[in-house]
């Protein structure tokens, strides 16, 4: 238990509105989006100061409290869980907008800031910073920035990392770290913005961030293309991109996802249909036109069911946003929305749809898939119920096999949502145990106490790891 | 069927289901259209640390503690997270369930208790009663007393809300129940004939508003029925966490409106058309389903039955003014209406829109939030009104009496030009003279 005093201390430093303890904070501060993954931190600190940050992690070291950054708790591997209690360091109130560089094209951001009002303070300059997570209305770039996230346009855009400069934070010895900085190019010693992204604050907290942006496509074209079967689309996929098309977006539902988020949207999405394809490219106008007529070409060849394309912005705009709503709008179906990130290199993807259909029969199980397609980046979401046993056995078993393809087919088990304490396993066995090792040892130089965001990424051989994570229920078994 | 096993920590009567705080995945989808998320950046004043608390009680996990108390009442009850929400979680609902289950854990003392229940039991039920009640506030604005007040600032000293209700309230006319017929008869080519709820802040505040809604559905080709004996819709007791008597109310209304032969049951109040919509569900076990579906498929508000029946433009006047929409919560957020209205008003001759940012954010208003919690009321609506005053319009319609005693106010506050209107006053300008 946090002593009272400690709890005064922090209320000094940090003002009384910025330390929470009550029991009822607590139980709404010690969970994210992750299914079945809760537990209750001692105390919740949201300091608005890096000066603020350190005294907070002083008072919690004098304490022995373990520290677990958190921004709007929408990670989808439970890296923002305390699941060893401690203080939960909220980085929300960070949240300032510091500079948008014309000349450089960067904008540099504290961690709390939301993505998409990130978004659009540069897109009111003309610019573009293209990393759009699910999330991104509510999300924050100290948690993109953590697990390195990914989104819509990662196939030609790219994800979070590919967007970083620079970081500044603080380690676990309350040093400050500068790294990176608006220099294109930086090849100076070892790269270690490059390993604190997606670190997942287990290496140090991130309080502010520089970002890359580039001038917005001048022209776009959104293509919706239905299937009467998954495999079908899968081979579209692959096909345009062995075409020499790279689409800025190429996302996938199965019809259970479509049934889903039409019940939610309402924008007349095809009920019988077996899967669709949301397909945008985008750029200056000409190459544009070309690869639109590319895309078309190939959805005809494969014999796509139907071929649309959007009638205007706005309409490019509800199907995109429809998109985002997939994961959310699944949990509609059962109580439980398990979810995975597996990822295949992009030829394996007809294969990778076959696969998931065998597995959901042979154990009997719900599924609705969605993703994003171009980049081989598949969510399979089991719809289950937590409550009954049995079924969430056959989900596990359902994951584990198809990880097994997964891996074998030199795919990976997160394609965005980290490993945090939903994979560790499932890492361990794409990774190895020498991998294990490696990440270890670096864990170790960076924070020989242990104390940031502890039983994530690995298990360090505690059981307590295990036992704190809710009753009867794992993600990743 | 009645549960008779408690769910979790909460008490038997009128519990949250379990399945509907489950169905909550956290996503956070919902965080950023929360207005006392917005406040206060506190995740338990957010939709989903609120279903989580729910949830935290069902599972044994937490007691129902005064702060679950307190975070049932700090909900605005707006829905907005449940608009936001695409897993179906309506975390506003689940709220109004544990405000009443936090008058059971939590009851009044005597006076407080007895103050409820004359207000909520004895005098909101009864038209007759609200009305004389009424009496002595007119004579007081009437007398100049009012004027007084408000210029010497005696209220000042009162507590906030007190000021803050002095403040809201309009010139008050006659209250319109009384006043109007039993039966308006169509003009031109009859359509059909329809019931009008007539709310209870309708009749007593704006009786001119809802005056224009008659002459609006007569001059579209309708006869207007509206039962003298239509009694509080419920709102205000769902609101207060009073469910038993927002049922008999509801069943009331109910049967009266049923016997009445109407096509429709029109309203032009928000509130009372979110509850008449909810009495589904809210009278579940207590009235035959066939009944309950029946009454709900006769249920419009105003502007969706206008856009659904269709405009009847002939012999409209000009009415020339710029305008801007806020969207009650009560028709966006609960019942979905949000096209409509703006449909209206653009067939309106004369009428520019112009739209609001943030247009379908709350007001701050919410029943009597907007008093319980009259600073942090006055940052919601200050957002609002920064938003409404950048369109520069000549007038702000909006389409609920919550909001238009807000809104009026705030304007007047604000020292602002623009005139408030209810959409119905808006269109009643363009009617022909009668």
């Amino acid at each position: 238990m946090i002593s009272k005093t400690a709890i005064d201390h922090l209320a000094e430093k940090l003002g009384r509105d910025n330390v929470l303890h009550e029991k009822e904070d607590l139980l709404t501060l010690g969970y994210d989006s992750t299914p079945g993954v809760h537990h209750l931190p001692e105390v919740v600190v949201y300091p608005t100061t890096t000066e603020q940050l350190i005294a907070a992690m002083e008072i919690a070291e004098r304490e022995g409290l373990p520290l677990t950054p958190r921004g709007s708790g929408t990670g989808l591997s439970g890296g923002s869980v305390p699941v060893k209690g401690g203080m939960v360091l909220c980085l929300t109130r960070m949240n300032r907008i510091l500079e948008i560089d014309e000349e450089n094209l960067t904008a540099t951001a504290e961690a709390g800031v939301v993505t998409l009002d990130l978004f659009n303070a540069v897109a009111a300059k003309g610019l573009f910073y293209p990393p759009d997570p699910g999330s991104q209305k509510i999300s924050t770039l100290g948690g993109n920035v953590a697990e390195n996230a990914g989104g819509l346009r990662g196939l030609k855009y790219g994800v979070t990392r590919d967007y970083v400069m620079a970081l500044k934070g603080v380690l676990a010895d309350r040093g400050l770290i500068a790294t990176g900085g608006k220099s294109v190019k930086d090849v100076a010693g070892y790269g270690f913005k490059d390993l604190l992204v997606g670190s997942e604050g287990t290496l140090g907290i991130v309080t502010e961030i520089t970002v890359k942006l580039i001038p917005p496509p001048q022209d776009k074209r959104t293509i919706l293309a239905y299937f009467n079967d998954t495999r079908t689309a899968g081979e579209a996929v692959s096909r345009i991109i062995a075409a020499k098309i790279i689409p800025s977006t190429m996302e996938i539902m199965d019809r259970a996802t479509i049934n889903c988020v039409e019940d939610y949207v309402k924008i007349g999405l095809p009920r019988q249909m077996a899967a669709l394809l949301l397909i945008e490219v985008d750029g200056h106008p000409a190459p544009v036109a070309e690869e639109a007529e590319g895309v078309r070409r190939i959805l005809e060849q494969v014999k796509a069911a139907e071929i649309h394309v959007a009638r205007d912005a706005a309409q490019a705009a509800s199907l995109a946003a429809a998109r985002r709503t997939a994961l959310s709008a699944l949990a509609r179906v059962s109580p439980t929305t398990l979810l995975e990130d597996a990822t295949v290199p992009r030829s394996r993807l007809a294969e990778t749809f076959d696969e998931i259909e065998r597995l959901t029969e042979k154990y009997r199980l719900k599924v609705g898939t969605f993703g994003h397609a171009g980049d081989g980046n598949l969510h399979p979401t089991v719809l289950c119920d937590e409550r009954d046993h049995d079924e969430m056995e056959r989900a596990h078993a359902f994951y584990n096999e198809l990880y097994g393809q997964v891996l074998a087919w030199g795919g990976t088990v997160s394609g965005e949502h980290g490993i945090g304490l939903a994979k560790k396993e499932y890492l361990a066995r794409q990774i190895g145990p020498g991998g294990v090792q490696v990440m270890k040892r670096i864990k170790q130089t960076f924070d020989p106490q242990g104390i940031l965001n502890p039983g994530k990424i690995f298990d360090e051989g505690d059981p307590c790891t295990q036992a704190h994570v809710e009753e009867g229920f794992r993600v990743s078994h | 069927m009645s549960p008779t096993e408690p769910l979790g920590n909460f008490k038997v009567e009128d519990a949250p289901h379990y399945d509907d705080v489950l169905q909550c995945m956290r996503c956070g989808f919902c965080l950023p259209t929360c207005p006392t998320y917005a406040l206060t950046g506190r995740e338990r004043s957010s939709p989903r640390g609120r279903v989580a608390l729910a949830r935290a009680v069902a599972e044994k996990k937490l007691e129902f503690t005064p702060t679950i108390k307190e975070e049932a009442f700090f909900c605005l009850d707006c829905r907005a997270c449940t608009s936001a929400c695409p897993s179906g979680v309506r975390a506003g609902e689940v709220m109004e369930v544990c405000r009443s289950q936090a008058h059971a854990f939590y009851p009044l003392g005597k006076m407080g208790k007895a103050f409820r229940e004359f207000i909520l039991r004895k005098m909101v039920p009864s038209p007759e009663l609200l009305e004389t009640s009424m009496l002595p506030t007119r004579l007081y604005q009437r007398l100049g007393i009012q004027w007084l007040v408000r210029h010497l600032k005696v209220l000042k000293l009162g507590p906030e809300w007190m000021q803050k209700a002095e403040g809201m309230l309009p010139r008050l006319e006659k209250p319109l129940r009384p006043q109007l017929p039993e039966v308006v008869a169509a003009r031109g080519e009859k359509r059909g004939r329809v019931g009008f709820f007539l709310g209870c802040v309708m009749t007593l505040m704006y009786p001119n508003v809802s005056r224009n809604t008659v002459r609006v559905l007569s001059h579209q080709g309708f006869d207007v029925v509206t039962p003298k004996d239509t009694k509080c819709c419920g709102a205000p007791h769902l609101s207060e966490g009073d469910r038993e008597t927002a049922r008999q109310l509801a069943l009331f209304n109910l049967d009266l409106f049923l016997a009445q032969d109407v096509d429709y049951i029109v309203t032009d109040c928000a509130g009372c058309g979110a509850a008449l919509k909810e009495y589904e569900e809210l009278l579940e076990e207590r009235a035959e389903h066939d009944k309950l579906a029946r009454f709900r498929a006769k249920i419009r508000d105003i502007s969706e039955f206008l856009a659904e029946v269709g405009l009847r433009t002939e012999g409209l006047r000009e009415v020339r003014a710029s305008v801007t929409y806020h969207e009650p919560c009560h028709l966006c957020h609960a019942q979905g209406i949000s096209a409509q209205p703006r449909q209206i008003i653009r067939q309106i001759p004369g009428v520019e829109l112009r739209e609001m940012a943030e247009a379908s954010w709350c007001c701050g208003s919410a029943a009597t939030w907007g008093l319980k919690y009259a600073e942090d009321s006055r940052k919601v609506l200050d957002r609002k009104l920064d938003n409404a005053r950048a369109t520069g319009v000549d007038i702000l319609v909006t389409a609920n009496p919550g909001c238009h005693l807000q809104l009026a106010w705030g304007v007047r506050e604000a020292g602002l030009s623009q005139e408030v209107l209810h959409l119905m006053e808006l269109l009643g300008r363009a009617l022909p003279p009668d």
